[in-house]
């Protein structure tokens, strides 16, 4: 199930009246909450709901197991069995396809009549989060940083369905000690909550998919169609689209959430503003750079290792964190070019002081460049859309609403936060009635944009 | 990425203003209420093109009533005028509609009817010069090619283009998700059809169509007739050959017509059966210049579903997981079939 859709729009305010009824009754709420959650996942196919229920009752054994046990060689066997059963659930349905048929063109190559059998596997939506998050309770649980947790809380901490598909990546020790006690029904963030729902519906509706239909999807179709300006354009207008897109749904998430009674951490802070890689790491899908950080550069031994072992634990978490969104040799390649950026930055720290602006230039172009193999449908297209950098001719997608939105979403995430912010404290003061008459006119007015095939899925579905 | 001290990601209590949960839910309801007094009939049109099930019964349990309350109230109407500029969809009025013409009647007066106006007389457009064993004429120019269809066209469309584009062929991407010949709901194609002709005169049309189709077409008396015997399949041939006609504007273009791979399904494989019967029937007298491009036999020989298929020496998966659709490798095999026809109807694109 789609968050804009009429599906969802009848679904929700059922699923909060019934959930805020039943709060005080944890006994009915969960498995209230846990069913609904199953059924929003099951709108997408049904089937996937097994995945996602065996993934939790295999991690929840292992954490059971860890916790009942004082050895440290058997925790650590544990969890090292639990994370690989996790990567290889990621495995089967994310990668086989991908390492199936580039090790296929090997062994033809080496003519070896040996090939991997294929198989045309359905991918569930928002696998990679909802492993993630299965890792993160059973490692949180071996680091005894949490204590094990009921089976359904567990459930549903993995399936709650406002995070469900596209993240934010909430951690295990944020979520689950919120489900302990009933939220306050006295203290609900209405207005923050809706605030944020309507704006990330502005951001994926009228923003993401406005930009995707008028130039984005023509140009990386087809890039062999058009001339520079075009391309140029799509490729700011690209890092628009997917900034609103993820951001988008984020913040539907995280407002869907709060009106629910729970707090999320943030994923975006208006990334386009950094000045530095790592300055954007830290604003950009702030949730998997802390996953990451986490699980995979620190136990790699982050910079504690000297030069080159900083450099290597570096391009290792960015490449997988760019394998991470898909198994496609662009993301790999996302990935590689977003670690030896970091890698330069890392080796020039201290010793090299840009001023501010020019810091910024240099990363927002780069991370526009590094787009081109993130979107393209392979590293061939991806090759050939830049090449067309350098083809000039006439501009037949500039329309004035294109340009006017492409550089109006960075132009705000340049300026000061100081207005914007005192914008949205204003509407969060609100009326509960006027709050509710607000989104319904955002939302019949975002309606109208959609076309009549509907809302196209959040692009992070497919991750 | 450096080691942090802090863990900055503490989550971030809201700030503003807290209320009771039942001013989130009044909230809620508030808005939930507008949205059904202005859209309730889009509420109600959308659980109808829903398959069945329980998801389609809960929307249309609200669409029902929700779309009989804002009929009989001012408010869609004023909404649609305000917010009527803003949608992204051409407007398809006038005339070609297939809901316009007359319902059908059964068996084989049907073809007249059902929206698939007069019946066509014999001539030499009804012969495949090929099958006759005479050279065809062949066009001078491909300027603009129009790939449409349902979601089949994907990724099809986007590899035409790219294959054509060095051609200096303008290929216009056309799929329109979650549409049929025999649903109307979303897009009618006899309009859709009518408007594309007219306002691009593609010199080419590739079709590929028929994901969504099964869907009963009204009868004459009422009644509806359902798929997929050959009253169904009279009516979905009168449409598609009118499409066809449509699309070839008096023998100016040429329309390249694919017929579907079999579907894995067992329910969805009938409904293909029936479609590409209509298709080879519908064409039938524009076939000096309609080719139907037979993908049934390529991708499903003997009327098998298979995932993979050699390709290149190589054992290569061609279908998409949901069993319908073709992946990036199967739609290549298609464009490659389109692109030989391509080249022999075309002066421009050389042998």
């Amino acid at each position: 199930m789609v968050f804009p859709t009429v599906q969802f729009a009848v679904f929700f305010p059922i699923v909060l009246a019934l959930s805020w009824a039943l709060m005080r009754r944890q006994k009915v709420w969960k498995p209230f909450i846990l069913t609904a959650s199953y059924v929003f996942y099951a709108a997408a196919n049904p089937l996937f709901c097994l995945m996602i229920a065996g993934v939790t009752l295999a991690n929840q054994a292992c954490a059971q197991l860890i916790h009942r046990s004082d050895d440290a060689r058997v925790r650590k066997r544990i969890v090292v069995l639990a994370v690989a059963l996790d990567l290889a659930t990621l495995g089967v349905f994310k990668y086989y396809g991908f390492f199936a048929t580039e090790i296929n063109g090997l062994l033809d190559k080496a003519g070896l009549g040996l090939p991997l059998p294929l198989a045309a596997i359905a991918l569930p939506i928002g696998i990679s989060f909802i492993i993630f998050q299965a890792i993160s309770y059973t490692v949180d649980v071996y680091r005894k940083l949490l204590p094990p947790a009921k089976t359904i809380d567990v459930a549903l901490y993995l399936s709650f369905f406002p995070h469900l598909v596209a993240g934010p990546i909430v951690r295990a020790r944020e979520f689950i000690p919120q489900l302990d006690s009933p939220r306050d029904p006295r203290r609900v963030a209405v207005g923050a909550g809706v605030a944020l729902i309507l704006i990330g519906l502005v951001k994926k509706v009228a923003i993401a998919d406005f930009l995707a239909r008028e130039i984005v999807d023509p140009v990386f179709g087809v890039p062999q169609a058009y001339a520079a300006p075009d391309v140029i354009l799509a490729s700011y207008a690209y890092a628009v689209q997917i900034y609103c897109d993820f951001s988008g749904y984020t913040d539907i998430a995280i407002g869907l959430a709060l009106l629910m009674g729970f707090v999320f951490p943030q994923n975006f802070d208006r990334p386009y503003r950094a000045a530095s890689f790592g300055e954007f790491w830290r604003r950009w899908h702030m949730t998997l750079s802390r996953f990451l950080r986490d699980f995979l550069y620190i136990p790699l031994g982050g910079n504690r290792g000297g030069r080159w072992k900083t450099v290597r634990n570096l391009m290792i978490t960015m490449v997988l964190g760019g394998l991470w969104h898909g198994a496609a040799w662009g993301f790999v390649l996302w990935g590689a070019i977003h670690g030896a950026a970091l890698v330069v930055e890392h080796q020039f720290r201290g010793r090299v002081k840009l001023p501010r602006w020019l810091g910024w230039a240099l990363v927002f172009h780069i991370v526009v460049l590094a787009w081109i193999p993130f979107r393209a449908p392979d590293l061939g297209l991806a090759a050939s859309y830049v090449s067309r950098l350098a083809e000039w001719g006439p501009a037949t997608l500039w329309t004035a609403p294109v340009v006017i939105v492409t550089f109006l979403v960075v132009a705000l995430q340049l300026a000061p936060a100081r207005p914007m912010d005192a914008l949205r404290v204003r509407f969060e003061r609100l009326h509960p009635a006027a709050l509710g008459a607000s989104m319904a006119s955002v939302i019949l007015l975002v309606a109208a944009t959609v076309s009549s095939q509907g809302v196209p899925p959040f692009i992070y579905f497919q991750f | 990425m450096s080691t942090v001290e802090r863990d900055p990601f503490i989550l971030d209590r809201p700030t503003g203003r807290s209320l009771r949960a039942r001013d989130a839910i009044a909230c809620v309801l508030v808005a939930a209420l507008l949205l059904l007094v202005v859209e309730g009939a889009s509420i109600r049109s959308t659980g109808e093109k829903m398959d069945p099930g329980l998801e389609r019964s809960v929307v249309l349990a609200v669409g029902h009533p929700a779309g009989w309350l804002a009929d009989r109230l001012p408010f869609a109407a004023a909404a649609d005028k305000v917010t009527a500029s803003l949608s992204p969809d051409d407007d398809l009025t006038g005339e070609g509609g297939f809901n316009a013409a007359p319902v059908a009647a059964p068996a084989a007066a049907a073809g007249a009817a059902a929206g698939g106006g007069a019946r066509i007389a014999i001539t030499t457009d009804s012969f495949d010069p090929v099958e006759l064993g005479v050279k065809p004429a062949k066009l001078p120019q491909l300027e603009t090619l129009l790939v449409t269809g349902d979601s089949l066209a994907q990724p099809l469309d986007v590899q035409l283009a790219r294959s054509l584009a060095s051609d200096g062929v303008q290929t216009v991407r056309a799929a329109h998700l979650g549409t049929g010949i025999s649903k109307t709901d979303i897009v009618d194609w006899g309009l859709l059809s009518t408007q594309q002709a007219k306002d691009r005169k593609p010199d080419a049309v590739v079709m590929f169509m028929g994901a969504n189709e099964g869907f009963p077409f009204p009868g004459s008396g009422g009644e509806a007739i359902e798929c997929c015997g050959p009253e169904w399949a009279v009516v979905y041939a009168t449409r598609a050959r009118r499409m066809m006609d449509t699309y070839r504007r008096g023998g100016a273009a040429r329309v390249y017509w694919l017929t579907l791979p079999l579907p894995r399904d067992a329910r969805l494989q009938e409904i293909a059966r029936a479609v590409n019967a209509a298709i080879a029937v519908a064409a039938q007298p524009f076939r000096s210049q309609v080719r139907v491009l037979d993908m049934t036999s390529v991708f499903t020989p003997g009327g098998r579903y298979r995932a993979a298929q050699d390709v290149g020496g190589r054992e290569t998966i061609v279908r998409r997981p949901d069993g319908i659709h073709l992946n990036d490798a199967g739609a290549k095999i298609a464009m490659g079939i389109v692109l030989e026809r391509l080249r022999a109807d075309f002066e421009s694109l050389g042998a």
